[in-house]
């Protein structure tokens, strides 16, 4: 009913430059679904496109079956008629109106009786926790209650299209986890479809049902945040997504070291030819001092401990594998020091292998899958 | 990878269809391309205008350069640059406007500058009171002190009555009565605040830290302001020279009063009577030298602002609090602060106000004292204006008028310039937007009166639709609006900037059509901004002279042209008395503005 489409659109600005270009985009009705990227990707140029605030160069974006921009037949719908709410980042709740007015604001405009109005604008603050501060003035509230009024002001309307601009990059760690927990929860309640833009991955995983990963305007991936992490479909996304992030390894002429040895273990393997480079992400990576002999298939490698980060639950261990850096996560302590030399290996289906123009060389997936499958 | 468009083809038509929707739903654009035009008509054509007319053979003139009207001719450069008469309508006054200048630059510079480290950086008894008390010269027409200089040291060159020393029997030699010396004196009183804020604010600015830091590496007190403190200063200093400059270059009001007896011209006064002569032609060569001579200051200006922002430093935290004791010299410091208060406001303005209450001046006999100028039905000897300044519907008329066109001026103005702003802001940084930004600041860089001159070349006659505008109320409102245009619109930019396009989105998705979201959200949030846009023109528009001057005629009579005109009839306190009019309405003003918009002189600066 109200899935979102972007076909063809492309943004590009006055001066030349390209903003987004050619995205092809689905959002399913009543995902939460979040673009994800780093700064300057063109995620919330997407975001205002779909809100009408931005036109697009050219494309598509369609509402379950409602056109609202089609720059080749031109049809436009501005922003005040796609009935959609929309959070900004530093929230733009009207300084001059006292929280109750701003949140009525929408309803006024949807030209609802002065009763009704309160009411629902008042059931919106309650929902949000805020309805306590309904007669103050914006400048008198919190950042973490700014943010619930802006909430409450897009819930109040009912839309069915929820729009986010990275709402809570401006809260502090302990009300940005509990604004999560929040948004959840509206999400669940209203059924409406979410579209959620940040550039913290942590956010994006822990609440997304959908994730789109957007770089320099394009689109690279977009899946359930789970598969997103195990699957990434090319390697920007896999050094991307995690923290700390994938050790990915180029292929490189001299063949040697570290990608020499992954790239003869990958050929060998799975007879892949000219694979561009090697992944493996830090908690797959195995370690072991002494004897402990990795597994018969496993490809393993001499590494040189660096540092040893311990962050209580878990251990970020730094190596030096030949001339490459590379890091590993451990639940249990290594019982590892700096200098001590050690031996790390993966298991084969944890290796992620990426073709030299980046995309995810699928064919060692399934060489491996069945045996990872197995051991797992 | 990167694809521009989808390649099936696409019909030219209905993308235009496309954009012009969003047009129709978006006036920013519309809006813009308005401002553009009136900005256009209104700032860029008259400047194109006084350079052409200062090329073309004007009217009545084709007997001595031997061609038609309207032809291509060198005459009037010739006149203005290498004539027997060039002396006398450029070289001389040029040269005049250079000593002045300096001199008010050097003299602005001495007061300004040590009252501005006395009030920031001393422990001065009484700092508060004298650094408001400071300021307040700049409140009062810039001409108050010509005046109470004559009514001082008037003698009998020039007609009507004699000064005070002259009364009492001391002759006042011309120099010290007219011409560089009073001139000089007179503008430096006027324009030392100007220097005081810009420096105070600096030295207010600069971040404590960066003194320390030499001081713990060891430089002592003397080589830190050598090294450190005075270097920090040059990009205040070159501002308060070039705008100071910039200034002088434009000012009528002074030179004419006091230059007037003894035949000192400088440039803006040249342009006057050239123009009070009907020689258009030299006029707009004069006019022409002036533009070019003020957008080169503010040029230069600019250039080394850009430059030394390099080390401007960002204050905050380390922002300098820190006072030197000034241990048994606080006291005459204090009396030297109060001494310039006394010179440069006490003394002018009781001056002025008890000429207007003896007959003859400088004698203070119990029977010399009357209230004829104020309040007399008959001033003998008085013909052009036989009755005291409250009497009659003179000075009512005047007052009037300048409230009501500097008004209108100002509220157009006000919601012009946030206009603009609202347009800069909204329109994504294109062609439009930048274009606004620099048209609607250009005026700042024109002298007052060479700009009028230029407003009179286009408007004066009829152009097409546009009827000839000589005299009338709409071109001292248009000329009033353009000129005071930069406060306003940078205030509105400012503004506007700061609220950032987000509150009027919100509304847009929420539903509001633009007229909703126009009067529902940007103007009650701006209306502070709003305030200081049209309060800022108001205040500097009530005590104008320069721009009016050329542009009233009997029908529009101003305060401070009234008040000029009866300078010109030698009516020494009829003049003083509606200067005192003038002073106090535009220091009244320029009080409440600040109390009501909580903004400091500092942010109007330059009005």
């Amino acid at each position: 009913m109200s899935a979102i489409t972007l076909s063809g659109v492309v943004k590009q600005y006055p001066g030349g430059h390209v903003a987004v270009r050619d995205l092809d985009l689905a959002i399913p009705d009543g995902s939460f679904t979040c673009l994800l990227g780093p700064s300057g990707c063109g995620k919330t140029t997407t975001l205002r496109m779909v809100a009408g605030l931005e036109q697009p160069t050219a494309g598509e974006i369609r509402v379950g079956d409602r056109v609202l921009d089609a720059v080749d037949r031109g049809v436009y719908v501005p922003p005040e008629k796609r009935g959609m709410g929309l959070v900004f980042q530093n929230y733009a709740l009207w300084p001059h109106l006292t929280v109750l007015r701003n949140v009525e604001f929408g309803l006024r405009m949807r030209k609802v009786p002065a009763a009704a109005r309160r009411e629902r604008a008042m059931e919106a603050l309650r929902k949000v926790r805020v309805a306590e501060c309904a007669d103050r003035y914006p400048s008198q509230l919190s950042g973490g209650q700014q943010q619930r009024v802006a909430l409450a002001r897009m819930l109040a309307v009912d839309p069915e299209v929820l729009l986010l601009d990275e709402p809570l990059s401006n809260l502090d760690a302990r009300l940005r986890l509990e604004m999560r927990t929040e948004l959840k929860r509206i999400h669940d309640e209203t059924g409406a479809t979410v579209v959620f833009v940040t550039h913290d991955q942590m956010e994006a995983m822990t609440m997304a049902t959908h994730v789109a990963v957007m770089n320099e305007g394009e689109l690279q991936q977009v899946a359930p945040p789970v598969e997103m992490y195990e699957r990434p479909g090319n390697r920007f996304v896999a050094e991307f997504v995690g923290s700390p992030p994938m050790n990915v390894v180029a292929v490189a002429e001299p063949l040697g070291g570290l990608a020499g040895s992954l790239l003869r273990y990958v050929e060998k393997r799975a007879g892949l030819s000219a694979p561009g480079c090697v992944g493996v992400r830090p908690e797959a990576l195995r370690l072991a001092a002494g004897p402990d002999a990795p597994p018969a298939d496993a490809w393993s490698h001499e590494a040189a401990v660096e540092t040893v980060l311990p962050a209580g639950s878990s251990w970020t261990v730094q190596l030096r594998l030949d001339d490459t850096e590379v890091f590993a996560v451990t639940h249990e302590d290594p019982g590892v020091a700096p200098g001590d030399t050690v031996r790390c290996w993966a298991r084969p289906d944890r290796l992620h292998v990426f073709a030299a123009d980046g995309t995810r060389m699928t064919a060692w997936d399934d060489a491996t899958a069945p045996v990872g499958k197995a051991a797992r | 990878m990167a694809v521009a468009a989808p390649a099936r083809p696409v019909s030219r038509g209905r993308r235009v269809l496309y954009r012009a929707r969003v047009l129709l739903r978006e006036p920013t654009v519309l809006l813009g391309v308005v401002l553009c035009l009136a900005l256009l008509y209104l700032v860029i054509a008259p400047l194109v205008s006084v350079f052409s007319d200062a090329g073309r053979v004007q009217y009545g003139d084709e007997a001595r350069s031997g061609r038609h009207t309207g032809d291509w001719t060198g005459y009037y450069l010739w006149r203005v640059f290498r004539s027997p008469v060039s002396r006398l309508l450029f070289w001389e006054p040029l040269l005049h406007t250079l000593v002045v200048s300096a001199g008010v630059i050097v003299f602005a510079l001495a007061v300004g500058g040590s009252m501005a480290w006395l009030v920031t950086r001393t422990n001065v008894p009484g700092r508060k009171f004298l650094a408001a008390a400071l300021v307040v010269p700049y409140m009062l027409p810039s001409w108050t002190f010509a005046l109470a200089w004559l009514t001082l040291f008037k003698n009998e060159r020039s007609g009507g009555q004699v000064g005070y020393l002259q009364g009492a029997g001391i002759a006042t030699p011309d120099w010290l009565a007219y011409g560089p010396f009073p001139i000089i004196v007179t503008l430096g009183l006027h324009y030392y605040p100007f220097v005081l804020l810009l420096f105070g604010n600096a030295l207010r600015r600069i971040d404590a830290q960066l003194e320390d830091s030499a001081r713990i590496l060891g430089a002592g007190g003397r080589t830190v302001l050598r090294r450190i403190t005075l270097p920090l200063m040059l990009p205040a200093l070159s501002s308060a020279v070039l705008l100071v400059l910039g200034r002088v270059l434009g000012t009528f009001g002074t030179p004419y009063i006091l230059g007037l007896p003894s035949d000192y011209n400088v440039l803006s006064t040249s342009l006057y009577h050239a123009i009070r002569d009907r020689s258009t032609g030299v006029a707009s060569v004069l006019a022409g030298v002036i533009v070019l001579v003020g957008v080169l200051v503010v040029v230069v200006d600019t250039r080394l602002v850009r430059e030394q922002r390099r080390f401007v430093t960002v204050g905050g935290k380390g922002a300098m609090d820190r006072r030197a004791d000034l241990r048994r010299w606080r006291w005459p410091a204090f009396a030297v602060g109060m001494a310039v208060f006394l010179v440069s406001v006490a003394a002018p303005v009781l001056t002025l106000l008890l000429s207007t209450v003896t007959k003859t001046p400088g004698v203070f006999r119990a029977d010399n004292f009357t209230l004829t100028f104020w309040i007399g039905e008959d001033i003998p000897g008085a013909v052009g204006f036989p009755h005291g300044v409250l009497r009659g519907s003179d000075l009512y008329e005047a007052a009037w008028n300048s409230l009501r066109i500097v008004g209108i001026a100002a509220l157009v103005c006000g919601f012009v310039g946030l206009l603009i702003g609202y347009v800069v802001v909204r329109g994504d940084g294109g062609r439009v937007s930048g274009f606004l930004r620099q048209v609607s600041f250009l005026p700042y860089l024109v002298p007052g009166i060479a700009f009028a001159a230029a407003c009179l070349s286009l408007f004066a006659v009829r152009r097409g639709p546009v009827p000839a505008l000589y005299g009338t109320v709409t071109l001292l409102v248009l000329v009033l609006v353009v000129t005071h245009l930069p406060y306003s619109s940078r205030s509105g930019i400012a503004a506007m900037m700061q609220l950032g396009r987000e509150p009027e989105e919100a509304a847009q998705v929420a539903g509001a059509r633009w007229p909703v979201r126009m009067f529902r959200i940007i103007v009650p949030i701006q209306k502070g901004a709003l305030v200081t846009g049209v309060v800022l023109p108001l205040v500097s528009g009530l005590k104008e002279l320069s721009i009016v001057i050329m542009l009233t005629t009997s029908g529009t009579q101003l305060l401070t042209t009234l008040s000029i005109g009866l300078v010109d009839y030698g009516y020494t306190q009829l003049a003083n008395a509606v200067v005192l009019v003038i002073a106090l309405l535009s220091f009244t003003l320029t009080y409440l503005a600040q109390r009501l918009t909580r903004s400091s002189l500092a942010s109007g600066i330059g009005g």
